[in-house]
């Protein structure tokens, strides 16, 4: 079964919502309200994690309905990883596409950082403890999908975009030049929540040559992948946002590849 | 010094909203009239995506479907009555209010949803506004014939700032 097009179909699907949705709002329809901060499908809401996290900090209180809405998220995560970032963040299929633009003009970064799991962590800390002294929501103005969902809606409805949107212009500039896919890989502190929730049963990336022994180390998955992750050397996670892309570039034809998604 | 700007109905007091309201535009995008707009950078950065009404471009026809949808609560989602909101107070300047210069009007006066309640019309059919009963909803704001309008809407949510 092929990933790759199931997934870029619903990339497409949610820049299509991005705009349909305050679209139906102002034809008066609001069965579907809301940004990827907060969401609602009719009386099914969700809320980022991250969000919900924030406020604890900023308010140091937790409203029912806040904490409500953050258990589908919690349960996606618990059981498919970080789907949310791999498949469905804008940013995520903005910087997914930057960096294939990147890659045919050959732009050579100015720096290879590897996989730093406790910078995203330190990352949150400040994020969170600067919110809580300043008393302003800091994870949502540093929540690309959140802005990107949002200013789409203001395109639409208001015909106009914020100031915000300049935190994804510089992210894909800094992702172009400088680091790759640096946002998703080092800092982003939605990403990071989502990561927290994660346990041995999680769908993940396994390699496993038991019962195919056919992998030819030809490093195609690692080569694939956009954040800089080798699945044959593991350490994948909390990094891996289980896109595929790996899994989908594995060369090996057999029924069963030495490399796929497990719970 | 510029006021706090006017919030949609239900909100928390200033500070507490800044922090509570989790800047995820569904009020704006629930509310009907598209009086509810994010706020962007030149109105300060600590208000930058919050949601805010300016009342002579649209001012808020109090139908409440707003708090309903606030996912923080930052907007309190028990409210139901009109009566009830408090957004701020229209405060009239009579120097500049045709009524109180001599011509018929009574733009504020028929249009006010508090009819007959936040703004009346004295023994000289000059409108008054009487701040207990008048919710800050900006309608007044937005009919005034004036330019710029002769009763304007002060926030109640906060300080000024």
């Amino acid at each position: 079964m092929k990933l790759t097009p199931i997934r870029r179909t619903v990339q497409v699907c949610l820049l299509v919502l991005l705009f349909l949705v305050p679209w139906l709002n102002q034809q008066g329809i609001a069965f579907l309200n809301g940004t990827l901060y907060s969401f609602a499908i009719g009386p099914l809401w969700i809320t980022d994690p991250a969000i919900g996290l924030q406020t604890l900090f900023t308010t140091r209180s937790l409203d029912t309905v806040l904490l409500l809405s953050m258990l589908l998220p919690v349960v996606l995560a618990l059981v498919c990883g970080r789907v949310f970032c791999g498949w469905l963040c804008p940013q995520n299929t903005l910087s997914e596409l930057a960096d294939v633009v990147a890659g045919r003009l050959k732009i050579r970064r100015a720096l290879h950082p590897a996989p730093a799991p406790t910078l995203r962590l330190v990352m949150l800390g400040i994020i969170l403890v600067l919110a809580a002294v300043v008393g302003l929501p800091l994870v949502s103005l540093l929540s690309a999908p959140g802005i990107l969902s949002v200013q789409t809606a203001r395109i639409v409805l208001e015909k106009t975009v914020g100031a915000e949107l300049g935190l994804v212009g510089f992210i894909v500039v800094v992702e172009f030049f400088l680091v790759r896919r640096a946002w998703c890989n080092f800092l982003c502190p939605v990403g990071t929540v989502l990561g927290f929730f994660r346990v041995r049963r999680t769908m993940k990336v396994v390699f496993s040559e038991e019962e195919t022994r056919h992998c030819t180390r030809c490093h195609a998955c690692a080569q694939a992948c956009q954040l800089g992750l080798d699945p044959v050397a593991g350490g994948l996670y909390p990094q891996c946002h289980n896109c595929g892309a790996c899994i989908e570039a594995c060369k090996i034809d057999l029924t069963r590849k030495p490399l796929f998604f497990q719970f | 010094m510029a006021d706090a700007p006017l919030r949609p109905p239900g909100a928390l007091p200033e500070e507490q909203f800044l922090a509570t309201c989790i800047r995820c535009g569904k009020c704006a995008q629930a509310c009907p009239f598209h009086a509810i707009v994010q706020a962007d950078l030149f109105d300060g950065l600590r208000s930058m995506g919050t949601p805010v009404i300016r009342p002579r471009q649209a001012p808020c026809y109090l139908c409440l479907k707003c708090p309903p949808v606030c996912p923080s609560g930052a907007l309190q989602r028990n409210l139901k009555e009109k009566e009830q909101v408090r957004m701020g107070t229209a405060r009239l300047d009579t120097k500049r209010c045709l009524a109180w210069q001599g011509t018929l009007c009574r733009s504020c006066y028929d249009d006010c949803p508090i009819f007959d309640g936040a703004i009346r019309m004295d023994d000289m059919l000059q409108p008054v506004v009487d701040p207990k009963r008048c919710v800050g909803c900006g309608i007044c704001e937005r009919v005034c014939p004036a330019e710029p309008a002769a009763i304007v809407v002060r926030s109640a949510t906060g300080k000024k700032r």
